[in-house]
């Protein structure tokens, strides 16, 4: 058959049937292979397009304006499309039914490659003349707003010569839209089409036809599956209103008028426009309305309990400001306007009777301050005198710390606008007032000063460092208090930075007396902490570090005592760097020296203070590069190796020499050392060596680098657990080796970690084990400070948690039937696995812990029902279903838990629980319990502790709510 | 219905931290005995029932007019209103008193009281707040429950 639409019957058919829509496209394929002329194919549609029903002309362009979307954009020539263009034109006129599909078609048109703009003129007055844009439907709307938004980025210089009546066509045709979809748009499209197309005269009205929106007030259907949302709008709505400069004064009108509004949002919106206002605005324009705007800004700033209204004031107040202190060399409105604020605030701080009220004051002082440089210095300058004054006049301690605190803030802001030469005499007052405060006996008053002291050092001036040294020495030597012993020595060596000949001369060779150190022995531990904080300072590096060493050298009774001050502050990577640490190593030999104390007293001394002393060495090993590493290890190891043989005690010092190099360090001595330790691990009757000796293997499988070198290492380790029937001799000690290999393989993501982690999984399900099993699971998934971290150049694979607890979880299938006291430890296992994963992965797994959660809470072990606990929590809070599910078994647990004499956590726990229970789930399936709950929690509120009580009081006021008239809930 | 709070602006008095948790809270064997910071702490955090603002922050209550007697089971309150005309003197009462019947063991007798010479209509409210079926009552009443349990839950 042929194909109708070659022959001129295609007008019969068209008004006939509706068939032929769904074939355009074998249309259009005869198009393009030239069968058939668009010519052609409009004289056969002659019939239908000039037919005297309107419905079948509405089907005709219906029929065309499909076929003119089906084409490809740049096939139709200009001379063609001029053509279409005044047919389509022409088709405006026509009758209300025809003109969505003109509308669709003629859109079709405009986005045509050779389409021509000068069409545009006349299309856009009999548009305008012919059809009412709001009497159209949604999507016809849409489609003109489209229209002009494609021809405005397609020409816009032949736009905007349309002139004054193009624009006014716009107007009245989107005056009073209402869908919020088109809203969207035409807001979209007008913040781009008012910055581009001059109003003219008709900014008045423009800003009318937008203004009626504002503020927004809307609320999606409930049924809309891709609602608009109020924010939405409001944020398109936003730079509309203030999209060209022209708008300035009826926008503050608005504003001013809205800012006064009861209703929050238009207050938000009112504030968000104010400050987007800024960027297009002239500062003129804002100057007859400064008054009320800050009147509206500072009602909003203060408000007591609406955070979000108060963030968006300060921004607000900060844009204003920013925007104002550009005339500020021309216009006096700048000055008066923060000066204004100056009084109010000024006033607020004044009267103001707890420190929540002086931040808020200060706060917006500071964010006034933090807009521009002008407005910093004009800040600055007024307030820290009135600050110091206040401290003057306050007499409650909180007012005064909190003013300390606000001098310190000042300070910084003045830093950070670089204006601090312009206010040198008012800076200098900072200081001195922080000498008031810490002439004061009390703590926090000390500690405050001190604290607003470090911040504003540079601004220290010379005479007042002796009378500060004083206070500080006098802390440091005899305060009590960890706080402040901790503040003074870092504000000493704030000021050592600042005036290193003075603290060089004050307190290193006067107050410390390092000469004669150990001469005075009160206080010596303290001066020592303070001293080896100082030596960070590479101006008293040397001679301190070589007093000390002397004493060490000497093995003076106090050595310990400096061993111990000097591990402490140069593991405080803050203080010394790796860098530093190096210098100090090359240049006076620390480790000869204190490996030289070590071996000394390994017999005699205290084990506390070995211990600084290995920790001393491992942490300066870490800090040194590969090749000196290699260098130390060089010549110790044969000498260290060789006595660890006869006498085990040597080990600590051969494991803190090699827990922390480096992974490429490798040498022939490792596969003994290696030996040695797996043999300690198990046979060493002292605990300590056991457990580093279990660390060094730890470290060394971690550590070594695939290929020839680790294949050693893990061969010795096959041989060892094979050698002597290991298999069926099982001891605590080879559990506790189990779990270190397994960490460290799994630690690096070694695969081979899963036939460790077997090896414990079966002494599980023994009866002798288990205990020891789960101990050694607990061991893999607990995080050391001290053991197998990046600080010891271990290999730390990201997520190995969530693996060990997939491989836990697969490997428990495997687990036999277990007795009561069995299943106990395997419980207790698993709790020790899900503690220590991030609890966003259980949430997949809530069916499968549940049940294990809610069985623990039968057993009588503290850490089980610690850590099972703690995750019920966290699946209550998450609402989970499965907990809503069981609570019939559940609540009663919990309740008998709230009993549980052995220990308080667990009671305060199941009583959290039950609080979170209250809060999470619906009143429906609450309901039931409450009367039992009530009843059964009171014997808590008179438990003998005070925090179980607390607790108790929280969750028994909570269910008392628990569909109340009054409660806070949705269901 | 809006009404204009009694007590437009009241002072604002400071927070105070919260009790810092003691070693011996933390030892399982020692016996903690209810103290007068402990009832403090249970109703500092009432809402007043005009402001956004708690008891303790209008210093409607505070730890030195609360006494308790653990020996006896008794527990007096004494509350101040702000301004002597306060017409939520009562309603305050009842919340602390609720609160209080909810979070104390029941082996405990409470009082609540104006605290002396701070309300016009001291002896009329003190009445009010020790007769039982008078607070029974008033729980009965469906609004006064709702707005007692707003004032309470906040915490």
């Amino acid at each position: 058959m042929s194909s109708s639409w070659l022959t001129p019957s295609l007008s019969e058919d068209l008004i006939k049937n509706n068939d032929l829509f769904k074939e355009t496209h074998s249309i259009i394929a005869d198009i393009m292979s030239g069968r058939l002329d668009i010519v052609q194919l409009v004289e056969n549609m002659g019939g239908v397009l000039t037919n005297k029903e309107a419905e079948h002309r509405d089907k005709g362009m219906r029929f065309f304006t499909k076929i003119l979307k089906e084409l490809p954009q740049d096939y139709l020539t200009e001379a063609m499309i001029n053509f279409i263009s005044k047919f389509y034109i022409d088709r405006l006129k026509d009758n209300h039914r025809v003109i969505p599909a003109v509308l669709e078609g003629y859109l079709a048109i405009v986005n045509m490659t050779n389409y021509n703009v000068t069409n545009s003129g006349e299309f856009f007055t009999v548009l305008f003349r012919e059809v009412p844009c709001q009497s159209q439907l949604r999507q016809d709307r849409y489609n003109i707003y489209c229209i002009v938004q494609t021809l405005l980025n397609k020409n816009l210089e032949y736009i905007k010569s349309l002139g004054p009546d193009f624009v006014y066509g716009v107007i009245s045709s989107m005056d009073g839209e209402r869908d919020p979809r088109n809203l969207l748009f035409l807001f979209g499209f007008l913040s781009t089409f008012l910055k581009d197309v001059p109003l003219g005269h008709l900014v008045d009205d423009m800003f009318e036809v937008i203004s009626c929106y504002y503020p927004i007030d809307f609320h999606p259907a409930p049924d809309d599956p891709a609602p608009v949302t109020r924010q939405d709008l409001a944020n398109a709505l936003c730079p509309c209103l203030c999209a060209v400069p022209e708008f300035g004064e009826q926008c503050l009108v608005l504003l001013v008028e809205k800012l006064d509004s009861s209703l929050r949002l238009a207050k938000i919106d009112s504030l968000r426009l104010l400050k987007e206002s800024c960027n297009t605005f002239k500062a003129e324009t804002y100057g007859p309305f400064l008054k009320t705007l800050w009147a509206s800004i500072h009602r909003e700033i203060s408000h007591k309990t609406d955070e979000e209204l108060k963030m968006v004031a300060h921004e607000t107040l900060s844009a204003l400001i920013t925007k104002l202190a550009t005339v500020s060399n021309t216009d006096q409105s700048f000055e008066n306007f923060v000066k204004g604020i100056l009084i109010s605030m000024q006033t607020a701080i004044a009267e103001s009777s707890t420190v929540a009220q002086l931040v808020q004051a200060s706060k917006v002082l500071l964010t006034a301050a933090n807009a521009s440089k002008e407005s910093c210095l004009i800040v600055i300058r007024s307030m820290i005198p009135a600050t110091v004054a206040y401290y003057g006049f306050k007499t409650t301690s909180k007012l005064q710390i909190a003013s300390l605190d606000f001098l310190g803030d000042l300070y910084e802001m003045a830093v950070h606008w670089e204006v601090i030469e312009q206010l040198g005499a008012e800076v200098n007052e900072i200081p001195q007032l922080c000498l008031t405060a810490v002439s004061q006996p009390s703590k926090e008053y000390q500690i405050a000063g001190f604290k607003t002291l470090i911040r504003v050092r540079n601004a220290l001036q010379s005479e007042l460092v002796l009378p500060f040294i004083e206070v500080l020495v006098h802390n440091v030597q005899f305060s009590q208090d960890k706080d402040l012993l901790s503040v003074s020595v870092e504000t000493v060596h704030a000021i050592a930075r600042k005036y290193p000949e003075d603290i060089m001369t004050l307190v290193i060779k006067g107050k410390c007396d390092l000469e004669n150190l150990t001469q005075d022995k009160e206080a010596l531990q303290k001066r020592l902490n303070l001293l080896s904080n100082l030596a960070s300072i590479d101006d008293f590096t040397k001679i301190i570090i070589e007093e000390m060493l002397k004493i060490i050298t000497k093995n003076d009774e106090d050595a310990s005592k400096v061993v111990e001050a000097m591990n402490e502050s140069m593991s405080n990577a803050s203080l010394y760097s790796n860098e530093k640490l190096t210098e100090i190593e090359s240049d006076h030999g620390l480790i000869d020296s204190i490996l030289s104390w070590v071996t000394s007293e390994l017999h005699t001394g205290s084990k506390e203070g070995l211990s600084h002393g290995f920790m001393l060495i491992a942490n300066t090993m870490s800090s040194l590069s590969v090749e000196k590493q290699q260098k130390v290890l060089s010549k110790h190891t044969g000498n260290v190796l060789e006595k660890c043989k006869s006498d085990e005690a040597y080990f600590h010092i051969l494991s803190c020499l090699y827990s922390s190099v480096h992974q490429s360090v490798y040498d022939s001595s490792f596969e003994d050392i290696m030996t040695l330790a797996l043999t300690l691990s198990l046979q060493s009757k002292d605990d300590d060596i056991r457990t580093k000796a279990c660390v060094l293997v730890a470290h060394f499988l971690n550590k070594a680098e695939y290929g020839q070198k680790f294949e050693v290492l893990y061969e010795l380790l096959k041989n060892f657990q094979s050698d002597g029937n290991r298999e069926q001799a099982l001891s605590t000690t080879l559990i506790v080796l189990y779990g270190w290999v397994t960490k460290a393989l799994i630690m690096r993501g070694n695969d081979m970690f899963t036939f460790w982690l077997q090896k414990i999984m079966t002494t599980l399900s023994c009866q002798e084990f288990s205990q020891h099993g789960s101990e050694a699971i607990k061991l893999v998934m607990t995080d050391y400070p001290d053991y197998l971290n990046s600080k010891h150049h271990c290999r730390s694979g990201l997520l190995y948690k969530q693996r060990m607890y997939q491989s836990f979880k697969s490997l428990t299938g495997n687990i036999g039937p277990e007795n009561d006291d069995t299943k106990q430890y395997y419980l207790l296992s698993w709790a020790y696995v899900l503690e220590k994963v991030p609890k966003t992965v259980l949430n997949n797994d809530v069916g499968k812990i549940a049940p294990l959660i809610v069985e623990s809470l039968e057993y009588d072990n503290k850490d089980l029902l610690q850590v099972m606990l703690d995750i019920l929590c966290h699946f209550i809070q998450e609402k989970h279903d499965v907990i809503a599910l069981s609570l019939q078994t559940i609540l009663p647990r919990l309740l008998n838990l709230s009993k549980y004499v052995k220990s308080m956590d667990v009671r305060i726990k199941s009583l959290q629980c039950l609080y979170e229970i209250a809060n999470a789930y619906r009143t429906m399936i609450l309901l039931p319990h409450k009367q039992d709950i009530l009843l059964d929690l009171a014997p808590s509120l008179d438990d003998k502790k005070r925090l179980v009580r607390n607790m108790a009081v929280k969750a028994r006021t909570r269910w008392f709510l628990v569909g109340a008239p009054g409660e806070a809930k949705e269901n | 219905m809006t009404k204009i709070a009694d007590n437009i602006n009241p002072h604002v008095y400071e927070k105070n931290s919260d009790r810092e948790v003691t070693s011996t809270e933390r030892d399982e064997d020692v016996e903690d005995e209810f103290d007068e910071r402990e009832i403090f702490d249970l109703i500092r955090n009432i809402n007043d029932p005009e402001h956004p603002l708690t008891l303790e922050e209008l210093r409607v209550v505070e730890e030195s007019n609360i006494t308790v007697n653990n020996k006896d089971n008794t527990v007096d309150v004494n509350f101040t209103p702000t301004i002597p005309h306060c017409s939520m003197a009562t309603l305050i009462g009842l919340s602390i008193r609720v609160q209080l019947l909810r979070a104390l063991p029941s082996r405990f007798k409470v009082t609540v009281r104006v605290t002396e010479g701070s309300h016009a209509s001291e002896h009329a409210v003190n009445k009010q707040l020790a007769d039982k079926e008078r607070v029974a009552a008033a729980l009965e009443n469906n609004n006064l429950v709702q707005i007692i349990n707003q004032c309470v839950a906040a915490q």
